[in-house]
């Protein structure tokens, strides 16, 4: 029913000799929330990090397969990263705003790829990112102090406005709640519910309860490995794997 | 040993290393107390200069100028005559050998400032004005109390039938002391009361200009290229531990170096703050490339990260966020740097800075002098009048030096950012 925004075939992670991800084969739908879930140092993050090519800032990090997005190889030498990582966004596992205004926090991304030529259209796309980020009504008044001066939730959710700011397809986000307290962490799950209408989001957590909460699709990793992956429900109520059993139900992670 | 008694020797520890710290402060406090107190009470007086009031009649047959006459016309005129008619009359002198000890009690340039009065109003012949002509050395360290009179006579610079004039001027208030201009206007000089640090301000401060326009821009580059673009590799390491053995290089060596390339093989002129500041810089390099690269390391990478994945370059993440938050501590190393390079001496006495020189440098390549050889130089002076110069010129360097790692200190905490 759904299209497949992003399709990896055989995907292999290096760092150095150790190999992180062994043949990862994975799809994900557009306009779904496909959360990845397994115990630290599984591969994760690893893998949400070679669809925007961040990977690429680890010198030693050497990356084989194919990654495709619409049908383009992310995997490609010769393939722009700029342009790459204005169609894929990321939030991080800490709040990292800028040390600027949540104004200049936002418009950073739109500035420099050239979108909002005047000051007009640029406050229409801060507006809106924050609108979208459902941090508007607590900082419409303060646009000029600085992004640091938030709490940890809003912080993310800054960090989140400053992603779709630059109007990506795609949404990674690598443990946005670990650092978050619980009402922070349900404010930015309704976000997220209410942005995978427009955005392909990838969701890395570690709660198996937000998972359930969040995502269509969920993928379960084991030491570098994609043990099993599909419906959400599926998953959690009667997976096929031992492993996936053990892990959900807690038996190890 | 019980649980009390065992008790009782940690806290013993812990206050004897109360005292131990607390001692070693005291005794680095009173060091510096001693230093400053030594170097303010022997330099104070040197901000001051004696001068003595002095009546001065321009008759026009001594002159060959008339009233009205050009800037040319007086610079070139003679005022030597004027001069000895006028200082011999500041005392009731009876022969020729007294009148020489009076005129003795004059500074040097008491022609000069004759001709200046005239300069600052050329209708004064046929007027008697009443001039502050600065005193020589030896009455400017007796009035300061700086020379023993109760020595014999032959052990004294000063003659007995002076010290009669002396007196004579202290009783009718014809001698005061004036805000010293010379010290800070002059050039060097063989006589104590003519010689300033003006000279060796503007060598110091073209040398330390120069030093920062080189120094700092390789530097940084240097810093931003090794820390956020390099590859990370043994060429990288190799490069970054011989900067930091540069760092701690002898300036000395650097002084030998410049020696050899810029005055031999170059053939640059030799005294000149060209060649003191491009030595400098070298000197400076390192130690500005250092914190530089701290402060570049000390941004966080999830600064880069955030910019990275909104699409920006490399460079633009670098440039937009990187450098701008990494720069208070860019430019307080810079500073702290160049105060370092402010006060080294041994690289320019090989140079030839250590050269006398009287004329103000009107260019950096103009011989010159520079605070710190200037210190050196008038140290090693016999005339009691460059104890005070010597200690005075420290004084000066010093509060350079304070108002340098001020700045330092206030860009580093008033543009530091924070982050969480």
């Amino acid at each position: 029913m759904s299209n497949i925004k992003i399709k990896s075939k055989n995907l292999n992670v290096y760092y150095g000799d150790k190999q992180a991800l062994f043949d990862v084969n994975l799809d994900l739908n557009e306009k779904e929330v496909t959360a990845l879930i397994g115990p630290s140092g599984c591969g994760k993050s690893t893998f949400i990090r070679c669809i925007n090519r961040m990977n690429d800032v680890i010198d030693i990090c050497k990356v084989t397969g194919n990654i495709e997005m619409d049908g383009m190889n992310i995997n490609d030498k010769d393939l722009d990263v700029v342009s790459l990582r204005e169609r894929v966004g990321m939030v991080f596992q800490k709040p990292n705003p800028f040390p600027k205004s949540i104004y200049d926090n936002i418009s950073y991304g739109p500035k420099i790829h050239g979108k909002g030529e005047t000051k007009s259209e640029l406050d229409q796309i801060v507006e809106n990112s924050l609108k979208k980020s459902a941090l508007w009504e607590e900082v419409k008044d303060r646009l000029d102090e600085p992004g640091t001066s938030l709490s940890g939730g809003q912080q993310q959710r800054l960090c989140i406005a400053r992603a779709i700011s630059v109007n990506p397809e795609v949404i990674l986000m690598d443990e946005p709640c670990s650092a978050l307290d619980p009402i922070a962490t349900a404010k930015i799950e309704e976000l997220i519910d209410e942005l995978k209408k427009t955005y392909t989001i990838v969701i890395v957590t570690h709660s198996m309860a937000q998972a359930v909460r969040v995502s269509q699709k969920t993928g379960f990793f084991h030491l570098g490995k994609l043990i099993e992956v599909g419906k959400t429900e599926k998953i959690f109520k009667n997976p096929d794997n031992k492993m996936t059993q053990d892990y959900i139900t807690g038996r190890f992670g | 040993m019980t649980k009390e008694e065992r008790l009782k020797k940690r806290h013993r520890a812990e206050k004897r290393f109360r005292f131990y710290g607390l001692t070693s402060i005291f005794v680095a406090l009173l060091f510096v107390i001693i230093l400053v107190q030594n170097i303010f009470s022997k330099g104070s007086s040197a901000f001051k200069k004696t001068v003595i009031s002095t009546e001065v009649f321009f008759d026009q047959e001594l002159l060959e100028i008339q009233n009205g006459a050009s800037q040319e016309e007086i610079m070139e005129a003679d005022f030597y005559d004027i001069m000895i008619e006028n200082l011999i009359k500041a005392y009731p002198a009876k022969d020729r050998d007294e009148e020489d000890e009076l005129l003795k009690l004059f500074s040097g340039d008491a022609e000069i400032e004759i001709k200046k009065a005239f300069l600052n109003d050329n209708n004064l012949i046929g007027q008697t004005i009443t001039l502050d002509l600065t005193a020589s050395d030896d009455i400017d360290q007796l009035h300061k109390g700086n020379y023993p009179r109760d020595l014999p006579e032959e052990r004294r610079r000063i003659s007995d039938f002076q010290l009669v004039i002396y007196d004579y001027f202290v009783e009718n208030k014809k001698i005061s002391k004036n805000f010293n201009n010379y010290f800070f206007n002059n050039g060097d000089s063989r006589d104590p009361e003519l010689a300033g640090i003006g000279g060796a301000l503007v060598g110091s401060f073209y040398s330390i200009l120069i030093c920062l326009l080189l120094a700092f821009p390789v530097a940084v580059l240097a810093s931003i290229y090794l820390e956020e673009f390099a590859p990370k590799n043994k060429i990288t390491d190799f490069i970054e531990i011989n900067i930091n053995n540069l760092a701690a290089v002898p300036s000395i060596v650097y002084g030998l170096l410049a020696l050899q390339i810029l005055l031999a093989t170059i053939q640059l002129p030799r005294s000149t703050p060209l060649v003191a500041g491009i030595t400098l810089a070298l000197m400076t390099l390192p130690r500005i490339i250092i914190p530089c690269r701290a402060s570049l390391k000390a941004v966080p990478p999830s600064i880069r990260e955030g910019a990275l994945a909104v699409g920006a370059s490399k460079f633009q993440s670098v440039f937009h966020h990187v450098v701008p938050l990494a720069l208070p501590g860019t430019l307080s190393g810079t500073i702290i740097g160049l105060a370092q390079a402010l006060g080294e001496t041994a690289p320019l006495i090989l140079i030839g800075m250590v050269a006398f020189v009287v004329d103000i440098p009107s260019s950096p390549v103009d011989p010159s002098s520079s605070l710190p050889v200037q210190v050196y130089l008038w140290s090693e002076s016999a005339e009691r009048g460059f104890v005070e110069k010597t200690s005075a010129t420290i004084m000066m360097l010093l509060s350079f030096l304070i108002v340098m790692n001020f700045i330092a200190v206030y860009l580093r905490q008033k543009f530091e950012k924070r982050w969480n």
